[in-house]
């Protein structure tokens, strides 16, 4: 609760001067203008090294969260565009009769409660399908390439896959159902997997950040430590020692945290130009919105790197705390 | 108010700088706490102080016996004492006001609560016209005056002040005794460790004379 307390005691009014240099703050109107000197000199908690260590660690975190943000959103695209969507396969051996096959298995699946269109695809256009493997060419008529249809199904009462599947199995020979469990399955472990390795990447992030931190304290405290002494005799308990520490370092956390976040954020504005800058054509664009959809963030993907400079100022903050108890716990 | 049983003290484990001290300050008493140089003054006022623990025995402080009590404790009965050091501690990135007003920044109080106090206080002590002024343009005088300002700012019950004519002429040093002596007229219980008998010599306050590691207690 005492971190919450300090929170509502941060000067919060304030903070626009502890992020602007100092020339630009002291133009600030009064109000937001520091209320009195610190007792904990700015100058003597950290260099502008600090600061950059930890914008270059939130710019990573950033760029790390939003890139999962992408491939997750586009990976929801992918599942509920094939979730809406089923296919029906038919054996090409029996070719005689194929196109009457064909015209019976759709007359039979619109009549189907839950289906809301049936597109049989021609020999061609099942041919087309082939070209990215195998090249346009003549050769393609003479294969016993299987003829699908493509079926939408009404996503708020969607059919019984199951049962059309059997009906299918029981009046047609040689017709196969794919409703594409298989592939939504794998987009959803490959998801995961890109979620779990961002988490570790946020974790490592955090792990150094806390480090730094750390260590920033550490320094911190031996360079005031007379200041310490002072503060010490004058009556001051480890809590009030520490919220003057962990401020520096909250402002530090903000500033650095905003710095990282704005340069993410325009690394992801220039993510559809990045291809053309590095040369990719056409088609190495299409396959970056294959992966990443359109490629850039929505509002959500900014909210989020918004949160993560929250998160970053919340652990400088915590951090330098517990780092200021620690080394008095061990003076005392 | 502050209680002495048998308290021994040695750094490490080297030899006993203070030994069997036992005395008792009464509330609004002036003492005097004497003894030639290395005898183990400052040591006594860091004991006092609760900035050091004692290797044996047992000391009250306030009526709370100060082995018990954890670091929050502590830091509320230090609130209740004011400090005057020999270097006088003073922080030079902060004005002399600042400086005199930081233990009620301590304390949590307002600055508009207490910003006149703190000027009046200044005046009193004769640095009106450094109110703005940072310690290192301050003469050693006006220093040992910020510093005795800023130990008796927060109204202590008790004030410690070490050596606090040590740096400066007889003069002031004569003008600093007579502040002392109107803060214990207020209340206030004050101990001066000191070596200067001419300076003792001037009030008739007993003396804890401290010689070899062990006190005793002279005057009235």
């Amino acid at each position: 609760m005492t971190v919450l307390n300090d929170i509502r005691d941060y000067p919060w009014t304030s903070l626009f001067a502890g992020i602007l240099p100092a020339r630009l703050a002291a133009k600030l109107p009064r109000q937001f203008q520091a209320q009195s000197t610190p007792i904990v000199p700015p100058a003597s908690i950290a260099g502008n090294a600090l600061t950059v260590v930890i914008a270059i660690m939130t710019f990573l975190a950033c760029l790390t969260a939003g890139g999962v943000y992408m491939v997750n959103q586009s990976a929801n695209a992918w599942v509920d565009d094939i979730a809406s969507e089923i296919t029906i396969e038919l054996d090409p051996l029996d070719a005689a009769d194929i196109e009457k096959k064909i015209t019976l298995v759709s007359l039979f699946l619109a009549k189907q409660k839950g289906i809301t269109r049936v597109k049989p695809l021609s020999a061609d256009d099942s041919a087309k399908l082939l070209e990215p493997w195998l090249g346009s060419t003549a050769a393609l008529s003479a294969l016993p390439v299987p003829r699908l249809i493509a079926v939408e199904i009404d996503r708020s009462s969607p059919p019984d896959i199951d049962l059309i599947r059997n009906a299918l199995n029981q009046n047609f020979e040689g017709v196969t159902l794919d409703d594409h469990r298989r592939w939504q399955s794998e987009i959803k472990l490959i998801t995961r997997s890109t979620a779990l390795g961002g988490i570790a990447v946020l974790g490592l992030v955090a792990a150094a950040t806390i480090a730094v931190i750390v260590s920033a304290t550490r320094s911190a405290m031996a360079s005031n430590r007379t200041i310490i002494e002072v503060l010490h005799f004058v009556g001051a308990n480890e809590r009030f020692i520490s919220s003057e520490f962990e401020r520096h370092f909250l402002g530090l956390g903000v500033r650095a945290g905003l710095a990282g976040a704005v340069a993410a954020a325009v690394a992801f504005m220039l993510l559809p130009f990045m291809m053309y800058l590095l040369g990719g054509g056409v088609v190495t664009e299409a396959e970056t919105r294959r992966l990443l959809g359109s490629g850039e963030l929505d509002l959500g993907g900014y909210l989020l790197l918004v949160a993560i400079v929250f998160v970053v100022a919340a652990l400088c903050m915590i951090t330098s705390r517990f780092g200021v108890f620690r080394v008095l716990k061990s003076h005392a | 108010m502050i209680r002495f049983d048998n308290v021994g003290l040695r750094y490490g484990s080297g030899p006993e700088i203070l030994r069997d001290v036992t005395f008792h300050v009464l509330p609004g008493s002036f003492h005097f706490l004497t003894g030639p140089s290395g005898a183990g003054k400052t040591s006594l006022l860091r004991l006092l102080f609760m900035s050091l623990r004692p290797s044996r025995g047992l000391i009250f402080v306030f009526g709370e016996n100060t082995a018990d009590l954890p670091a929050s404790g502590r830091a509320a009965l230090r609130r209740r004492i004011g400090i005057v050091f020999q270097d006088f501690r003073l922080l030079d990135h902060l004005t002399t006001w600042e400086n005199v007003a930081l233990p009620l920044r301590v304390m949590g109080k307002k600055e508009s609560d207490y910003a006149d106090d703190v000027t009046d206080l200044l005046h009193w002590v004769g640095l009106g016209s450094r109110i703005h002024a940072y310690p290192e343009v301050l003469s050693g005088g006006e220093k040992q005056r910020a510093a005795i300002a800023r130990a008796v700012i927060g109204r202590p019950e008790m004030l410690l002040a070490d050596e606090p004519t040590g740096n400066v002429d007889p003069a002031i040093g004569n003008r600093l005794l007579r502040l002392f002596v109107e803060l214990n007229r207020l209340g206030t219980s004050v101990i001066i460790a000191t070596h200067d008998y001419a300076l003792m010599d001037q009030l008739d306050a007993p003396r804890l004379m401290l010689y070899e590691g062990q006190l005793q207690v002279s005057g009235p």
